[in-house]
């Protein structure tokens, strides 16, 4: 199998914007959306991500970030959700997969998808999920990781 | 993030980033919005602005009314209560009746 | 809006005062009470007379005694869900002249309360559902005039309660949704005459009588969804003001002709999920209204519907069938087309489409055309999509595709093309041709200038697509050529081999930041850039 693509998330508060450093947490572009895209960090509750959702629409530039749950009964797949997350107008979307194994497998199956698509998860992702449980507006700006040339790596 | 804090009041099964992702029976889930989080509650009954969609695996979920100018629906597409000094007629809302409504004022029906 | 008062003092004495730990909230002269989720017992014996609404939710009430609440002359919503209340007694809600509003969901009611509820003349809402109601009496609505609004969804009804429902002259909308119904009998809401609302989805319905909607003038919503029925259900004939009806996920094999010839209001029916084999050919004229049409599957369907005054289509579905052509004024007769589904049916030859202008999505994959013609797509100006494959064509006319300013994805795959026009092709950005053996020109790039995703027959034809010179080194692992971050990488694609759904799916999106040509098959050290052949 092919190795992927890594992402570099970088994670500033906006009332640091200014002087604060960037959290940087690295992830794993999906589906061929390796790409850049920048936004205003947004937290979404797996369930929001089905059938019956309704289109709670944001204004402006933002990042969906979703932390899945293997106790959460799937409502729809996760290429499906991932889809949903970008018609609902994400500039992309983050998969927090820590707690759900098979959400990593699922997803890197898929392809072609429009925006991109990064799974994170661990540290980076414990992080991540940290900053939005403080709840305080934070931009993210999201970039294909360079590797340096020599190294051959293998996901 | 195994080991949730205990769960709240008509939640079965909760996390910490999430809040609630399974309701009790017969409960609702109505997904919060909070700034930039967004979590699970378990609600008897939904929110102004939702009506309760029940099915019958039990994922019961509050559901947004698609009807301008109404605080409570029976449905997407039909309101039982229409904000203040508005007329409601067939599930509607109506800043003045139709055309050939008589006017109720009463009960604010035509 | 109100001023907060909490249980502990009263800010006026009498007006306002507020029970222990409840959270209270002057709204003008009246007062707003929440007590719930307190695991209270009873019912606050020290509620004011000024209060309008009160929430006894969530507690562990098990009886409204009489009288309990018979000061509360001013109330007007009473909520009493997610409590134990089995049973309530004559008197409960005596004194509640202006109560509109009564929440009684989500507890342990075996049969409606129909003594406690005979003074309440100004009710307009009663929610009932998610009890264990068998039964509903006749005379238990009965002083229930003012009623707009019932819930008795998800209980143990096994029958449409008709007699207690003809007292409620003033009912709009109704559910019994989650039931255990098994037939709707005739003449079952004649007296509904303003029901503009009727859910019965989720039930156990075999079977309705021909009459049994008779009455129902106003009726605007009727779901039947998720129920047994195994015929078509003519009682519809009667609803002239229908405009949404939802029979999908029933057992239903037939669509008589005429079927909707008495709500000519249709704007949206949905009866995917059934076994449905035949469709009279004339079952969807006279639809004015009607938006969507989707049927799939009816394998006896050989003939494209006679879809006059049927006008206002913008979805057309019908794949699966056995239709072979199209009449050549399909778009005459479908003038606001916006997708056309014909996949899976066995069409030959395809008309002139030219008159269908707001056609985005042409969908005839697994079909058997074997030509396209000049005119075929002449004039489709809004058409993004179009998806031939699983087809025999092997002619495609050299300005077959030239008038489709808006084309963005095509799908020619599997076929037996040995050429392709590309001219008209510029805006497309996904393109498959793969499964066309003889076909193995070479594609220039400059013909293609916004392609990003391409499935083609051979691998050196992908090679025009990627930069061949650096594919020479042993091993086909990821490069990125990407100097700087945020400067264009061009990526060469190593994912797995892309599947069709996701290009089905890719519909809306615009150029990404960075172009990346995803190109299958990848040229590799078995499959080199060069053609061997010449």
């Amino acid at each position: 199998e092919h190795p992927l693509l890594r992402a570099l998330i970088k994670v500033t508060l906006l009332k640091h914007e200014a002087t604060g450093k960037p959290i940087v947490v690295e992830g794993l572009f999906v589906g061929g959306s390796a790409g850049k895209a920048e936004g205003r960090l947004m937290q979404y509750h797996p369930l929001s991500l089905c059938n019956t959702s309704e289109d709670e629409r944001q204004d402006g530039d933002f990042i969906t970030i979703v932390k899945l749950e293997h106790r959460v009964p799937r409502c729809l797949p996760l290429l499906d959700k991932a889809r949903m997350a970008l018609d609902k107008g994400a500039q992309a979307v983050i998969f927090d997969v820590s707690d759900d194994a098979n959400a990593a497998a699922e997803l890197r199956e898929a392809n072609s998808f429009s925006r991109p698509v990064v799974l994170v998860e661990a540290q980076g992702a414990e992080d991540l999920m940290g900053l939005v449980n403080k709840n305080e507006e934070a931009n993210v700006v999201i970039e294909i990781k360079v590797e340096p040339k020599w190294l051959h790596y293998d996901v | 993030t195994e080991g949730p804090p205990s769960c709240p009041k008509g939640c079965d099964r909760c996390s910490e980033y999430n809040g609630c992702v399974k309701c009790k029976p017969k409960l609702f889930i109505f997904l919060e919005r909070n700034d930039i989080r967004q979590v699970g509650v378990c609600l008897a009954s939904c929110p102004v602005g939702y009506f309760g969609m029940r099915n019958p695996e039990g994922n019961n979920r509050c559901t947004q009314c698609k009807i301008d100018n109404c605080e409570a629906c029976f449905n997407r597409n039909f309101c039982t209560k229409c904000k203040e000094g508005l007329y409601s007629h067939s599930g509607r809302c109506y800043v003045s009746c139709p055309p050939g409504q008589r006017t109720a004022n009463e009960t604010m029906e035509c | 809006a109100g001023v907060r008062v909490d249980g502990s003092g009263d800010a006026e004495a009498g007006r306002a005062s507020c029970p222990g730990r409840c959270r209270c909230e002057l709204d003008g002269l009246l007062l707003r009470v929440d007590c719930s989720d307190l695991e209270l017992r009873a019912v606050p014996s020290d509620l004011s007379v000024f209060t309008s609404y009160l929430d006894l939710s969530m507690n562990n009430m098990t009886l409204i005694s009489a009288g309990a609440l018979s000061s509360l002359h001013f109330l007007q919503e009473l909520r009493l869900p997610g409590n134990d209340l089995s049973f309530i007694p004559k008197g409960a809600f005596a004194g509640l002249y202006n109560l509109k509003v009564l929440m009684l969901q989500n507890n342990q009611l075996r049969s409606v309360p129909a003594e406690a509820f005979n003074n309440l003349h100004n009710l307009q809402s009663l929610r009932l559902d998610a009890n264990h109601i068998s039964g509903v009496p006749a005379g238990s609505f009965s002083g229930l005039r003012s009623l707009r609004h019932l819930w008795l969804d998800d209980n143990a009804l096994t029958e449409v309660p008709a007699e207690a429902l003809s007292e409620l002259p003033a009912l709009q909308a109704m559910t019994l949704a989650l039931n255990h119904i098994r037939h709707v009998p005739d003449h079952a809401f004649s007296a509904l005459g303003r029901l503009v609302v009727l859910h019965l989805n989720n039930n156990r319905i075999v079977s309705m009588g021909t009459n049994c909607f008779h009455g129902l003038h106003s009726l605007e919503t009727l779901d039947l969804n998720y129920n047994q029925l195994m015929e078509f259900p003519t009682a519809i004939r009667s609803l002239r003001h229908l405009k949404e009806l939802g029979f999908h996920s029933n057992k239903i094999q037939s669509i008589p002709d005429h079927a909707f010839t008495g709500n000519p209001s249709l704007t949206t029916v949905f009866f995917y999920d059934n076994p449905i084999q035949s469709v009279g050919r004339t079952a969807f004229q006279n639809l004015p209204e009607l938006r969507t049409l989707s049927l799939n599957g009816a394998a006896e369907l050989n003939e494209f519907p006679d879809l006059t005054g049927t006008r206002s289509l913008e979805s057309l579905t019908i794949t699966g069938a056995r239709i072979t052509s199209l009449p050549t004024s399909v778009c005459e007769q479908l003038p606001n087309l916006q997708l056309l589904d014909l996949s899976y049916n066995q069409i030959q030859s395809l008309p002139s489409f030219s008159a269908c202008e707001s056609l985005q999505k042409l969908d005839l994959h697994h079909n058997e055309v074997e030509a396209l013609e000049e005119n075929t797509f002449t004039g489709l100006t809004s058409l993004r999509f179009l998806d031939l494959s699983w087809n025999r064509l092997s002619t495609v006319k050299p300005n077959g595709f030239s008038a489709l300013p808006a084309l963005n994805r095509l799908d020619l795959s599997s076929n037996q093309l040995s050429s392709l026009p590309l001219s008209g092709l510029q805006t497309l950005t996904h393109l498959r041709l793969a499964g066309n053996g003889q076909l193995m020109e070479l594609i220039a790039r400059e013909d293609l200038p916004r392609v990003r995703w391409m499935e083609l027959p051979y691998a050196f034809q992908c090679c025009a697509f990627i930069s061949c010179d650096r594919k020479g080194g042993s091993s086909w692992e990821k490069e990125e050529a990407v100097e700087a971050a945020g400067r264009d990488a061009a990526v060469l694609s190593s994912q797995a081999e892309p599947d069709w759904e996701d290009f089905l799916m890719e519909f809306e999106d615009g150029p990404k930041p960075q172009h990346a040509v995803h190109c299958s098959p990848t040229p590799g050290p078995l499959r080199p850039c060069r053609h061997l052949l010449g």
